[in-house]
C-alpha cells in the first residue's frame, strides 16, 4: 500500500463567504457549515469558533479532535463506515489542512474533563494548543438519549472535518510525505537481517464514552485484528471515548499515529516495521484473557522479534497492557509498553494498577497526578460551568480569581500514551 | 443463574434482579468484591474503570460469578490490586457527589455492556 500524504500549511482559520484555502488561510463559511451539520435531525443548535495558538482561550470540555482532509486519489473519503460508505483505505492521495483540527465540544455528562488552553502554562501540556481550531459546540435536542447524544456529537465532529476538509481540494501542498509498505513476503525479502516489530495499539472498548470504532464496529465488538498502518493514517480508527482526557486517543491522534510514523522512519533501516495490531481492552476477565491471547497468538504467527504496545486510559487496561506483555516476553518476543503513570501528586506511588517482571522495557508517557495552575481565560469556548468540575476534587483548587489547579488528568492528550505530546524524560 | 452484580448503584438496583446490593461507598463494593473472591466466587468484571475519572465515581457496579471449590489466586491479586489503586487515587481527591447522576447513568450504561459482552460473546445466560 502506498499513500501520499500531501500537508498544506494553515496559518489561520477565518470566517467568510466561501469556505475556501488560499495564502494558508482557511476560509470557513460558517453558515453552511452549521446547515450541513444541522441536517442531522438530531442537533438542535451548533455555535462554531476559532481559537487560535496564544490566544487567551479555554476550550471545555472537549470530546474530539479531528483534522481536516479530503481524499483526491484512491478509495474512501471521510470516515468510511461511519460518515461515508464503506471503502478500503490506506492507498492513494490525502490532501491535509495540516495546523488546522475540528474540535468538538458537547456536554454529554456533566464530569467530563477534556481542557485546551490556547496559551501560557496550559498551552505548554496539550498539544492542540498549537493547532488553529475550529470548534464546534454542539447542542441535540431534548430528550435525546445518551448514546444517542454521543454518537451525534462524534459524527458532527466528523462531517465538519469532512466539509472542511474539501477546501484542501485543489491547493497545493506545502510538503508530501510518502509511506510504503508492501505485503509481508516482500518486505522481508527486502530486508532479510532486519527484526520484524509489530505495534499493537490497545483501544478503550467498554461501552458507553468509552469506546472506539474501526472502520465503523465498535471495537468492543471485535477479536483483536490486523492493519496495514497506512489504513490508521488514512482514518480507519476514530475515537469514541471523552472520560479520559490526557490519555484518550483522539480521532486526529489516530490520524497522525506517532509510533506508526517512528515506525515508518525506522522501516527499512534499523527494522521490518509488519503492521498494526488492533486490541480491544474489554470489561469483562475473559475478555481479556481471549484478547490477549489472541494478540500474542497473531505476533506469534506472524514471526516477529519484537512488539511495541500502547495502552489507552488508567486502570483495568493496565491488566491487559501487562498479560500481553507476559505472553510475549515469555514466547521470547522483545516487548516495549508506552503508558502513563498514576504515580500521585509527588511521582513516588507506584504508577499502574497492575505490575509484571516481564515488563522491562516500558515508556512513560508522563504522570497523570502532576498539578498545573491555570490562568483564568479572557474567553471560554463551550461550557464556563465545567470549569468548576476540572478544578474541583479537593479545597483551594479554584481560587477567588478564576485561578485553578487541576490534575494533567484533565487535559487533552497531555499524557497521550502513543507519544502524540509534550511530555518527555531527562536523564540526571 | 450464573452472575451476580454487586453493586451500591441505585440504577442498577432498579434494572436489575440478580444484585447484591451495597449501602455504602465506591470502596464498600470494592471490599465486598474482595470477600466474595476469598469465599470462591469468580471475579467476571474487572474491579476499576478505565479512566482516572471513573475513579471519583460515587458508584461502581461489578460482576461475580459461581463459586468454586479452589480460589482463584488471580482474582484475588486483581481484586487486592484494586483496592489498593483505588485507595491511593482518592487520597488527593473527594469523590465527586455533584455529578452523582451522570456517574450513576454511566456505570449503568457500562454494566449492561459487560453483560451484553458476556451474553453475546460467552454465549451464557445472565
Amino acid at each position: 500500500m502506498k499513500l501520499e500524504l500531501r500537508r498544506i500549511h494553515i496559518k489561520d482559520i477565518q470566517f467568510g463567504k466561501t469556505t475556501k484555502v488560499k495564502d494558508g488561510v482557511l476560509t470557513v463559511n460558517k453558515e453552511e457549515l452549521i446547515n450541513k451539520l444541522k441536517d442531522d435531525e438530531r442537533i438542535k443548535d451548533i455555535k462554531v469558533d476559532v481559537a487560535r495558538p496564544g490566544e487567551k482561550v479555554r476550550i471545555i470540555p472537549v470530546k474530539d479532535v479531528i483534522e481536516p482532509r479530503v481524499k483526491i486519489e484512491g478509495s474512501g473519503n471521510g470516515f468510511p463506515g461511519v460518515s461515508t460508505k464503506m471503502a478500503q483505505l490506506g492507498e492513494g492521495k490525502v490532501n491535509i489542512l495540516y495546523g488546522a483540527a475540528i474540535v468538538t465540544v458537547g456536554d454529554i455528562v456533566g464530569f467530563q474533563e477534556g481542557v485546551i488552553d490556547m496559551w501560557g502554562e496550559g498551552a505548554k501540556w496539550t498539544p492542540f494548543s498549537k493547532t488553529y481550531n475550529l470548534v464546534l459546540d454542539i447542542t441535540p435536542v431534548e430528550g435525546l438519549d445518551p448514546h444517542s447524544h454521543e454518537a451525534t456529537v462524534r459524527l458532527a465532529g466528523l462531517k465538519a472535518a469532512e466539509f472542511v476538509g474539501k477546501a484542501g481540494r485543489n491547493v497545493e501542498p506545502n510538503e508530501v510525505l510518502t509511506y510504503e509498505i508492501g505485503s509481508h513476503a516482500e518486505e522481508t525479502k527486502k530486508y532479510p537481517n532486519l527484526p520484524k516489530v509489530l505495534y499493537v495499539e490497545m483501544l478503550i472498548s467498554q461501552g458507553l464514552l468509552h469506546d472506539g470504532y474501526i472502520y465503523g464496529v465498535n471495537s468492543q465488538k471485535i477479536l483483536p485484528t490486523l492493519l496495514h498502518p497506512n489504513e490508521e493514517l488514512d482514518g480507519a480508527v476514530i475515537s469514541g471515548n471523552c472520560v479520559a482526557a490526557c490519555d484518550k486517543i483522539t480521532t486526529y491522534q489516530h490520524q497522525n499515529n506517532s509510533v506508526i510514523l517512528d515506525l515508518y522512519a525506522q522501516h527499512g533501516k534499523t527494522l521490518n516495521f509488519m503492521g498494526v495490531i488492533l486490541a480491544p481492552e474489554l470489561t469483562t476477565l475473559e475478555g481479556k484473557f481471549r484478547t490477549c491471547d489472541y494478540t500474542a497468538k497473531l505476533c506469534k504467527m506472524i514471526g516477529v522479534d519484537g512488539v511495541i504496545i500502547s495502552e489507552e486510559g488508567y486502570g483495568n487496561p493496565d491488566s491487559d497492557l501487562l498479560m500481553i506483555c507476559k505472553r510475549l516476553e515469555n514466547a521470547g518476543i522483545k516487548t516495549v509498553l508506552i503508558t502513563d503513570e498514576c504515580s500521585g501528586r509527588d511521582g513516588k506511588s507506584q504508577p499502574l494498577a497492575d505490575t509484571a517482571k516481564e515488563a522491562v522495557a516500558v515508556v512513560s508517557g508522563g504522570n497523570v497526578s502532576h498539578v498545573v495552575t491555570l490562568p483564568p481565560a479572557d474567553k471560554v469556548i463551550g461550557n464556563a460551568e465545567a470549569i468548576a468540575t476540572l478544578a474541583g476534587g479537593w479545597d483551594g483548587a479554584l481560587l477567588e480569581d478564576g485561578t485553578l489547579m487541576c490534575e494533567l488528568n484533565a487535559v487533552i492528550g497531555a499524557t497521550s500514551e502513543i507519544g502524540y505530546h509534550y511530555c518527555t524524560a531527562k536523564l540526571y | 443463574m450464573k452472575y451476580r452484580i454487586v453493586t451500591n448503584n441505585p440504577l442498577a438496583k432498579k434494572e436489575f434482579h440478580n444484585v447484591c446490593f451495597i449501602e455504602g461507598s465506591y470502596e464498600d463494593v470494592l471490599l465486598k468484591i474482595r470477600d466474595l473472591v476469598y469465599e470462591g466466587l469468580d471475579l467476571i468484571s474487572h474491579p476499576l474503570g478505565a479512566s482516572m475519572r471513573m475513579l471519583y465515581s460515587p458508584y461502581r457496579s461489578i460482576v461475580v460469578g459461581q463459586k468454586n471449590e479452589a480460589i482463584d489466586l488471580f482474582h484475588i491479586e486483581i481484586i487486592e490490586n484494586s483496592i489498593m489503586n483505588y485507595r491511593k487515587n482518592l487520597e488527593g481527591r473527594k469523590i465527586d457527589w455533584v455529578h452523582a447522576e451522570d456517574y450513576a447513568l454511566i456505570d449503568n450504561e457500562l454494566l449492561k455492556s459487560t453483560l451484553e459482552d458476556l451474553e453475546f460473546s460467552f454465549n451464557k445466560g445472565i
